[in-house]
């Protein structure tokens, strides 16, 4: 069907449907009214209908006109009181009306439609016969139709009241403003412009509501601008040309204060002027919310629930874009709210809540931000079955969902292929929703957030951003060009000095990945995604240099400690023996600057050549024939005119092939090769490392260690022939290595340094000079070559012999009085008058000695074993006369919670004390320590407490 | 709906107006009214992954602006960026659009009744691109079709 005039069609299909959009929320107030009719309402959705019918009457649409008078003729009805609207007739009219969309949508085919489906309702209810035939509506299909054509005009000429007010609210304001422009200008302000305040928002969401539901139509889309909005537009436009003269004429002056005025002033008005326009985009979030009354009524109507819909907060503003994208999955979870949340009045009852389900629908602002509320006080949503589902499902493991929490639990909702419904129905639950609202919403810089308790209900909320036009964003720079990250995909930006990348930087296949706080994050380099030559910045020449490495986490030697080196890539290197050029694997700028983002399930680093500031920038859409370019969100122009390309961060990590599972199950692996090897490495001691005399490094076990202060040479006092200090309100005894140990005399400095101990309950200080560093180490110690007094034994850190002091034994030797005062290492002896025998279970040779010292100087028998395994052999030989187990927690073939189990589950050892020692009490092993039997932890080099412990089980046994 | 019988097509009066330009060494033209503007070659950003033809985009008072080389499109070889080329900024359906040139030449009025056929010869990536060839005086004139160059491929 061909029109002549597009114009007025496209008026009459834009002006037809915010009727439209009006009458399906009156017809739902009349339908809540039922016999007291509100006369006023019915007239409005009267002359609706009426409207419609006289413009497509016009336009020569005739099915329109038909269906549209045929509601109208109803409405009359009402209108005149002589029909009482119930809820059937009502439903009839909304059919109706959702037809009459319908067609005008597709206004070319609309003349073909079959009406008679709702023509016949209608006008059986005009004639009288529906109330008794609502039951066997199909039988009067055949009378209907005869009426139709007689019945109008009797109907509609009597109103002449319609045709005038035909447009509606429209033509009066047209005209007022007219008039007012002929008129005078200035006056203006005071009367009018209220009046088209009041009545343009009201027409603003319905057009947008109309622009929404037609797709099929080709519209031009237009929006409805608040006219007190464009004259004051207009106005800043005005000072932006005046602006721009004051500003042509300063150039030619050379009047730099001036020009500086003039620049402010701009900066001024277009800050002004950009506000002003951002707010012709921004809609209320009502046009949205208008629909759903009719949803929560139709569904609960299907579902038979008694269902009441609050909703709060319609006048909220939002992008005109944003208004739009929401309308789906917002849909979705009202539904959802009805379908599962709400439960059937019987239910209700039983739990004692009211019949009348409650759904709440809000909408307010909160931190620059939107929030939707969508509450019900439904069932909740139960996070075990949830959680309980996803494993029969496969989507999680038993073990992932063991650590989760009952928030996130709820929010497993969200997982793709997930349906909570225990049998699908036709309204929601086909496993393919949440995880759509979420991706729609993620889309949007939304965020969807679940809070829910079982029996009590379920709240929804959803954080959007006021608009999408100008996003904050990070700016970053691969290759010279510059890029933006929008902020709402940003977590943090991480910077890994040169010399740490190797360490922090694993590979696993051709997967490379960073270790950040115990995770491992994927990374993906922005050069490789698009396709550029790799580079870095050099800051040393502020320029950017070609990058040669293959891999970040290349190194001298490729020998990684976890992973084979690939044959391959060695011999690639061989390949390109010229390096003239410095490699980058030796530059000392090779820092790597990652920004870690986020995109839904998604969370990977990006490796970038230069962080940049965080701007704020307006997005602007690329041309057609870069709409094949995915790694781009759009482009935005920067201060200094230049373009900068918007990062997809999503896409990107799809051209990367990066997928979530791929890059967790690769972290899983990798993170799991990781504790293989720290296991493999046992025995880590973690070390104070500090020095005396300048060329000799001394190190103490860290947990020995109470504190460090630093102090002036002049702070230490010699009173009695010892060395004290002022040390919190006493005095400290402080020691040199050098008083007993053959090492040399401490560096004569006016700064120095003590490390606090505490021995046999006293303080006691060491006198050091720095550097002082702490470290986990795993190096061997040699307890041989270097033992004397004072010093346990030796151990290699970083190339430096270092010296690792026993503080104890200094301590026993300076002070022996000290140990007098507390209890005597007296060894407990058994009833045969013997001494009492300790099987000591230990790998490390000299933690074993360590211990057998202690043990055999304060008289104990101790018998070594070097693993678990031959304990358990020793033990079983020697039940008679061992009286005490001591053992390590890390050791080759059985380790010390196995054998603590073996012990335990033998009834022949009941009551046997267990003393499990470790260099590193973790509070994990501790628990699992004890949960296997272990009467007590220990550190190993705390002597002290470790014989306390050992005399306190002496003496209960004996 | 009716838009179509207006634009483009010269119904009555034959007469349009050709704005001409070189390719390479050839001379072709288009309908002056789809031309916006004429620029030099402004700093443009390069966007990695685009197609060869798309030599990046522009800031053109606010608006991003795709540049096409017409050369390289047309497959006329690469437009120099030495020789001082322009830019006709056309303005088509999908928002603007900057085609390279190597050089702009004059305005010239041309019947279109006296349009002739792309010549034989003028086959393959080339043929496609052309509505036909236009004789002055003193040379031959490849009238663009300018939607089909900007159209996409696939």
């Amino acid at each position: 069907m061909e029109f002549e005039d597009d114009e007025i069609l496209q008026g009459f299909i834009e002006e037809s449907l915010e009727h439209l959009a009006d009458i399906e929320n009156d017809l739902l107030t009349i339908e809540e009214g039922g016999a007291n009719i509100d006369e006023e309402l019915v007239n409005k959705v009267f002359r609706a209908a009426h409207s419609i019918k006289g413009g497509a009457g016009f336009m020569g649409l005739t099915s329109i006109q038909e269906l549209s008078h045929a509601s109208e003729n109803v409405l009359g009805l009402i209108r005149s009181k002589k029909l009482i609207p119930n809820p059937e007739i009502i439903n009839v009219l909304l059919l109706a009306s959702d037809q009459l969309r319908q067609m005008i949508e597709d206004v070319q085919n609309s003349n073909e439609v079959d009406i008679s489906a709702h023509l016949d309702p209608l006008n059986s209810i005009f004639d009288g016969t529906f109330a008794q035939a609502a039951a066997a509506e199909p039988k009067k299909k055949a009378t209907a139709p005869k009426k139709k054509a007689a019945e109008p005009v009797v109907e509609i000429e009597p109103e002449p009241e319609p045709t005038v007010a035909e447009p509606e609210p429209e033509p009066e304001l047209a005209e007022e403003e007219d008039v007012l422009d002929q008129e005078d200008e200035e006056i203006e302000e005071e009367e009018d412009i209220p009046a088209t305040v009041v009545s343009n928002p009201q027409r603003i969401q319905d057009t947008d509501q109309a622009k929404k539901s037609t797709p099929a139509t080709k519209v031009e889309t237009s929006i409805r601008v608040n006219v007190s909005l464009l004259d004051s537009l207009m106005t800043l436009a005005g000072e932006l040309v005046l602006s721009r003269n004051q500003l042509l004429q300063t150039i030619g002056t050379d009047d730099f204060r001036n020009a500086e005025t003039v620049g402010q002033r701009i900066d001024l008005i277009t800050s002004e002027l950009q506000e002003a326009i951002m707010l012709t985009r921004m809609q209320p979030i009502g046009n949205v919310f208008n629909k759903f009354p009719r949803v929560v009524r139709d569904l609960s109507k299907k579902l038979a629930k008694k269902i009441d819909l609050t909703i709060v907060g319609k006048d909220v503003e939002l992008d005109k874009t944003i208004i739009e994208a929401i309308n789906d999955p917002l849909t979705h979870l009202i539904r959802n709210s009805v379908d599962h949340g709400i439960e059937m009045p019987a239910e209700r009852k039983k739990k004692g809540k009211p019949e009348t389900g409650l759904v709440i629908l809000k909408a307010y602002h909160e931190a620059g931000q939107v929030v939707i509320e969508i509450r019900d006080d439904g069932k909740g949503i139960d996070g075990d079955a949830l959680a309980a589902s996803a494993v029969a499902k496969g989507l999680l493991t038993a073990d992932q969902i063991k650590v989760m929490s009952e928030k996130e639990k709820v929010n497993l909702i969200f997982l793709p292929g997930f349906s909570t419904a225990a049998k699908v129905t036709d309204v929601s639950g086909r496993g393919v929703g949440m995880d759509v609202v979420k991706t729609n919403l993620d889309q949007l810089g939304g965020h969807v957030d679940i809070l829910s308790e079982v029996g009590l209900g379920t709240t929804i909320s959803i954080k959007l951003p006021l608009t999408l036009a100008i996003i904050p964003c990070q700016i970053i720079m691969t290759g010279d060009e510059r890029y933006a990250i929008p902020q709402v995909n940003l977590e943090e930006l991480l910077r890994i000095p040169a010399n740490q990348v190797k360490e922090r930087v694993e590979r696993v296949g051709d997967a490379e990945v960073v270790r950040l706080r115990g995770n491992l994050l994927p990374l993906i380099r922005l050069s490789d995604v698009i396709g550029l030559d790799r580079t870095f910045w050099d800051d040393k020449d502020q320029t950017f240099k070609e990058d040669r490495r293959e891999m970040i986490s290349d190194r001298r030697s490729k020998a990684s400690p976890l992973f084979g080196t690939s044959d391959k890539s060695q011999s690639e290197q061989q390949q390109r023996p010229n390096r003239s050029v410095i490699d980058r694997r030796y530059a000392a700028s090779s820092a790597l600057n990652i920004v870690v983002v986020s995109t839904g399930a998604m969370k990977y680093g990006l490796v970038v050549d230069r962080l940049l500031d965080s701007e704020e920038i307006v997005i602007k859409p690329l041309g057609r024939h870069l709409q094949q370019c995915k790694g781009y969100a759009g482009a935005t122009i920067m201060g200094d005119g230049r373009i900068a390309l918007i990062l997809d961060v999503a896409n990107l990590a799809r051209m990367s092939n990066l997928t979530s599972l791929d890059g967790s199950d690769r972290a899983t692996e990798i993170a799991h090769s990781m504790e293989e090897a720290i296991k493999a490495k046992k025995d880590k001691q973690a070390l104070l490392i500090f020095r005396s005399s300048e060329t000799e490094q001394f190190a103490v076990p860290l947990n020995q260690v109470e504190r460090i202060e630093k102090i002036k040479a002049s702070d230490i006092e010699m009173l009695g022939g010892k060395r004290v200090m002022k040390y919190r309100g006493g005095s400290l005894s402080l020691i040199r290595v050098d008083d007993l140990a053959m090492v040399q005399p401490l560096a004569d400095y006016d700064n120095l340094l003590v490390i606090v101990f505490n021995v046999a309950k006293h303080n006691v200080g060491l006198l050091a000079i720095g550097p002082i560093d702490a470290l986990e180490i795993t190096a061997d110690i040699d307890d041989i070559t270097l033992k004397q007094p004072g010093i346990m034994g030796s151990l290699i850190i970083d190339t430096h012999t270092t010296m690792l002091v026993n503080i104890f034994e200094l301590v026993q030797n300076l002070f022996p009085d000290w140990f007098d005062s507390i209890e005597v290492f007296d060894a407990v002896e058994t009833t045969d008058g013997s001494a009492p025998t300790i099987l000591l279970a230990e790998d490390s040779n000299f933690f074993r000695n360590q211990v057998k010292g202690y043990m055999t100087e304060a008289g104990y028998e101790v018998i070594e074993a070097e693993d678990g395994q031959i304990a358990w052999d020793l033990l079983q030989q020697n039940r008679e006369v061992i009286s005490m187990v001591i053992t390590d927690i890390e050791m080759p073939n059985m380790d010390g919670f196995q054998f603590t189990k073996t012990i335990r589950s033998d009834p022949r050892f009941t009551g046997l004390p267990v003393i499990a020692l470790t260099t590193l009490a973790a509070e994990e092993d501790v628990a699992k320590g004890i949960a296997v039997g272990v009467n007590e932890y220990h550190l190993k080099l705390d002597k002290e407490k470790l014989m306390t412990s050992v005399h306190h089980f002496m003496k209960q046994r004996y | 709906m009716k838009n179509e019988s207006q634009k483009g097509q010269p119904s009555r009066k034959q007469v349009i107006e050709l704005a001409t330009f070189y390719i390479g060494d050839a001379l072709c033209g288009m309908d002056i009214l789809k031309v916006q503007e004429i620029n030099k070659l402004m700093q443009m950003t390069k966007v990695p992954q685009a197609p060869d033809y798309v030599l990046g985009i522009l800031n053109l008072r606010g608006q991003i602006v795709t540049i096409i080389d017409l050369g390289k499109k047309l497959g006329l070889g690469e437009t120099d960026l030495n020789l001082d080329p322009r830019n006709i900024i056309v303005n088509s359906t999908g928002g603007h659009v900057g085609l390279l040139v190597a050089k702009i030449s004059d305005v010239v009025e041309a019947d279109m009744e006296k349009l002739e056929r792309p010549p034989a010869n003028m086959r393959g990536i080339q043929g496609e691109f052309f509505k036909g060839v236009y004789k002055t005086q003193s040379t031959l004139i490849g009238i663009l079709d300018v939607e089909k160059v900007l159209s996409l491929e696939e």
